[in-house]
């Protein structure tokens, strides 16, 4: 079951997390956001080992980091701390279009995808797919 | 004749010999000297006629230079001069240094008929002499037979030697004066030239310097024009930056040039390296006979040389012909020296105000281009969950019910008009960031690049068909910048050939040359219908477009701006069988590697995955000449374990590379799996890469830049 699967959300772009979040939801998924790499951090500690920790977590690069001041690098950072803290966790970084080298230095970081903004119907399967494999 | 008489002979001739000595020593100027002393002989010894000549520089003539009366004038202007040694009396005495006397000229052998003189009965040539050395002679004559005593004989002589005395100081003070002069003149010439250098060293202000210098030039040495011609970008021609008066503003503002070696002084003396001078500018061969300056008579041409390096020269001209010495040249070429010093200094002074204001240019470029991206990106992201949103709208609409069809067919309608201004929005924001990214120029294949591009454009191999020059050079591109230009132009040659029966592309690719730079031409033709004349300085406009709204009109703009930073070209033109051609020009790279510099690995084992192409051959060629062995992927199974590296070119002709790289990764031979390709982007990248391969990385197309891919 889908709603089984619980998405942690992180962009500080309102209209965009919004949209990823209505997206998520309607195709099944269970959806919690967060807008910045500090209370995504929290989010994800309070879950980890309880009843409903998160499969997948989607992180934006570029949003305030972990000091509350934006950096491009903050979901690296964040991709980072989630991936010592559970070894082999799930993640799909997002930006925006074009992007290679950044693109490549996530999938060395540990992503296990790299996603462009603004194609969410993609997004879902690109979910699925990486869940479905775990 | 009488004693009385006799005496009284001897004293007139004594008193005018006297007279004679007493007239001439005192003229200083020879001309004056000679031309008197005829008068004052006859005058005073009532004599026919009398004459003087010089030796000429051969001393093989005696050349009249002063003669009495009108026979005198005639045998002046006739150039009259006679044989040292030769049958005449004037001949025999400068021969011999001794007088010689014809008292009657009817019995005398050696005397030279003068038709001038018909009169002549007696003639006396005495000799000029100084210190033993003959310099001349004076003949005198009468037209009385037997005129001539000893007395005479021997008064005339005193005279004579008195008058040689004369002459030889006349020559010497003439000599004195001459050289007094020089002197004088080079002393003048050399506080010119220290006035110029002194005026044009302190300037620094290149225009400034170079009006100023013209004037200073002409002020101080009193010449009819100065010009100052610079070398241009190219090295081939000398451009007149700078001119006297209104003849050299009206030439600067016509732009005039000479060719660097060409037929005008100014190219000669450029190419040469030195100074060339025309004293008569009717026979110098290379004098550029000039319509502003028609008073020229002589002309020098200097060149500006700092160092090994020639900036221009410098033209001065006389209304005098013969107006310069040896001495003048030194002068002059030692100002232009310092001017030329002068020169160089306001050049680098230009330069380093050229590097601030680039500095400056480039940092307020940096900001507005980050400002500009930034505003981009955020109208684009905004932009972004419109589409999502309207497609979840479409998704509910479906699901109203109680609604009259009309509605919900107004409201699909709206959606759609959102959706695809979500869209162009979203389309032109990536138009706009792509020609905005980082660039990293390197030598590529061209043809490799677009060949790529056709690729993964899916555009079919027959309607396209290639022109490439052998032995092309690389270009200096950015490759996934040039690979997105190749996508612009290749995109619009299709939309143009959509309603074209038989749509067809043509390109050729080879190299080329402007303005002394080279380049690899890349001309991509269409048969599809030509563009308006008039609408053809449009298509490079921003959002100028003749198709539909989809269509933002900004690919050929992206494209002006890609090829721009890389400091290429960008034109098109109608072909006159119809259709259009793009050419696009990119810098050539014309260094040659040294196999010093790079250094491959050796004793490997590759499997090079790619078609047969320019790119591949090269690859393979550079590792067997390493001594590795390169294996190309074939139809057959494939043992990848045995390789100690694989490169797999991305974009492949007969076969999806996933396909491959998923194969690779089966095998377990992934880690060791470089995907290279001319451009790269975002999710071609990811899509080789959750293959778990090494590296994704642009193609190396030299052999260092294969070293560093390899590394």
């Amino acid at each position: 079951m889908k709603e089984d699967i619980k998405v942690l959300l992180v962009d500080d772009e309102k209209l965009v997390l919004r949209s990823m979040e209505k997206s998520l939801w309607r195709a099944g998924f269970g959806v919690e956001s967060a807008g910045n790499a500090a209370d995504a951090l929290t989010l994800f500690a309070e879950t980890m080992g309880g009843a409903a920790p998160f499969d997948i977590a989607i992180l934006d690069l570029n949003m305030p980091n972990f000091e509350g001041q934006v950096d491009p690098n903050a979901g690296l950072k964040l991709l980072s701390r989630l991936l010592a803290m559970q070894p082999g966790f799930p993640v799909i970084v997002l930006t925006a279009f074009d992007e290679v080298e950044r693109a490549k230095e996530a999938v060395r970081h540990g992503a296990r995808a790299y996603f462009v903004k603004g194609r969410e119907t993609d997004l879902i399967a690109l979910v699925d797919s990486i869940v479905n494999a775990a | 004749m009488e004693k009385s008489t006799l005496a009284e002979r001897r004293a007139a001739l004594l008193h005018a010999g006297a007279q004679v000595s007493r007239n001439i020593t005192s003229i200083l100027d020879a001309d004056v000297l000679l031309a008197r002393t005829v008068d004052i002989i006859c005058e005073t010894f009532g004599f026919y006629y009398a004459g003087v000549f010089l030796l000429d520089e051969t001393g093989e003539w005696a050349v009249l230079r002063a003669g009495r009366g009108e026979a005198g004038a005639a045998m002046l202007s006739e150039g009259h001069k006679l044989k040292v040694g030769g049958l005449s009396m004037i001949g025999a005495a400068t021969g011999r240094n001794k007088a010689m006397i014809a008292l009657d000229v009817g019995d005398e052998p050696v005397r030279f008929k003068n038709p001038h003189l018909p009169l002549t009965r007696s003639e006396m040539a005495l000799p000029l002499a100084v210190g033993g050395k003959v310099i001349g002679a004076l003949t005198v004559q009468s037209v009385e037979e037997a005129a001539f005593s000893e007395d005479d004989i021997t008064a005339l002589q005193a005279m004579a030697d008195q008058l040689a005395v004369a002459i030889h100081n006349a020559h010497l003070y003439t000599e004195n004066s001459r050289l007094l002069m020089q002197a004088t003149r080079h002393a003048r010439l050399l506080m010119a030239a220290a006035e110029v250098s002194k005026g044009v060293t302190s300037i620094l202000d290149l225009d400034e310097l170079l009006h100023r210098t013209v004037d200073i030039i002409c002020d101080t040495y009193g010449f009819y024009y100065a010009g100052v011609f610079l070398l241009d970008a190219t090295g081939t021609w000398a451009i007149l930056r700078a001119g006297r008066g209104e003849a050299g503003a009206a030439m600067v503002a016509a732009g005039h040039k000479l060719q660097v070696g060409g037929l005008s002084m100014i190219g000669a003396a450029i190419a040469e390296r030195q100074a060339h001078i025309a004293l008569d500018v009717g026979e110098e061969a290379v004098f550029f006979r000039n319509p502003y300056l028609p008073l020229t008579r002589s002309e020098m041409a200097l060149p500006l040389v700092v160092g090994d390096k020639v900036i221009g020269a410098v033209t001065v001209q006389s209304v005098e012909a013969a107006a310069f010495s040896a001495e003048d040249i030194s002068s002059l070429q030692a100002m232009a020296d310092q001017l030329a010093i002068a020169l160089d200094n306001a050049y680098l002074l230009r330069e380093l105000e050229a590097a601030h204001a680039e500095l400056v240019r480039t940092k307020t470029f940096e900001a507005i281009a980050t400002a500009t991206t930034e505003a981009i990106h955020w109208i684009g992201n905004k932009a972004l969950p419109i589409t999502v949103s309207v497609q979840r709208l479409r998704e509910d609409l479906s699901a109203l019910s109680g609604v009259a069809p009309e509605r919900v067919d107004s409201m699909r309608e709206d959606l759609a008009l959102i959706e695809s201004s979500a869209r162009l929005i979203i389309r032109v924001k990536e138009q706009l960031i792509g020609p905005a990214r980082e660039y990293r120029p390197a030598p590529a294949m061209i043809e490799d690049v677009l060949k790529d591009t056709v690729r993964m454009m899916d555009i079919p191999a027959a309607m396209i068909d290639y022109a490439i020059t052998p032995d092309v050079p690389l270009g200096i591109v950015d490759t996934t910048q040039l690979g997105r230009a190749f996508r612009y132009v290749l995109q619009n040659a299709l939309e143009a050939t959509e309603n074209v029966a038989v749509p067809h592309l043509h390109v050729e690719i080879a190299p080329t040359a402007e303005g002394g730079i080279r380049y690899v031409a890349t001309r991509l033709s269409n048969n599809g219908p030509s563009i308006p004349e008039a609408d053809m300085p449009k298509i490079w406009a921003s959002f100028y477009t003749t198709k539909d709204a989809e269509h933002p009109g900004l690919g050929l703009p992206a494209c002006v701006q890609i090829i721009k930073q890389i400091d290429g070209q960008l034109t098109a033109r109608n072909l006159p069988e119809g259709g259009v051609v793009f050419e696009l020009l990119v810098p050539a790279f014309v260094e040659r590697e040294t196999e010093s510099t790079v250094s491959l690995p050796a004793g490997k084992r590759f499997l090079l995955v790619d078609d047969d192409d320019v790119w591949s051959r090269f690859v393979e060629r550079a590792l067997v000449e390493a001594h590795n062995t390169v294996s190309r992927r074939g139809d057959g199974e494939i043992d990848y374990a045995a390789f100690d590296a694989i490169i797999v070119d991305g974009v492949l002709g007969q076969v999806d590379s996933t396909v491959v790289l998923n194969d690779i990764a089966r095998a377990g031979a992934a880690e060791k799996t470089l995907v290279v390709a001319s451009s790269v982007r975002v999710e071609r990248t990811l899509d080789w890469m959750r293959f778990g391969v090494r590296d994704v990385l642009i193609k190396p197309y030299t052999r260092a830049a294969l070293v560093a891919t390899l590394g």
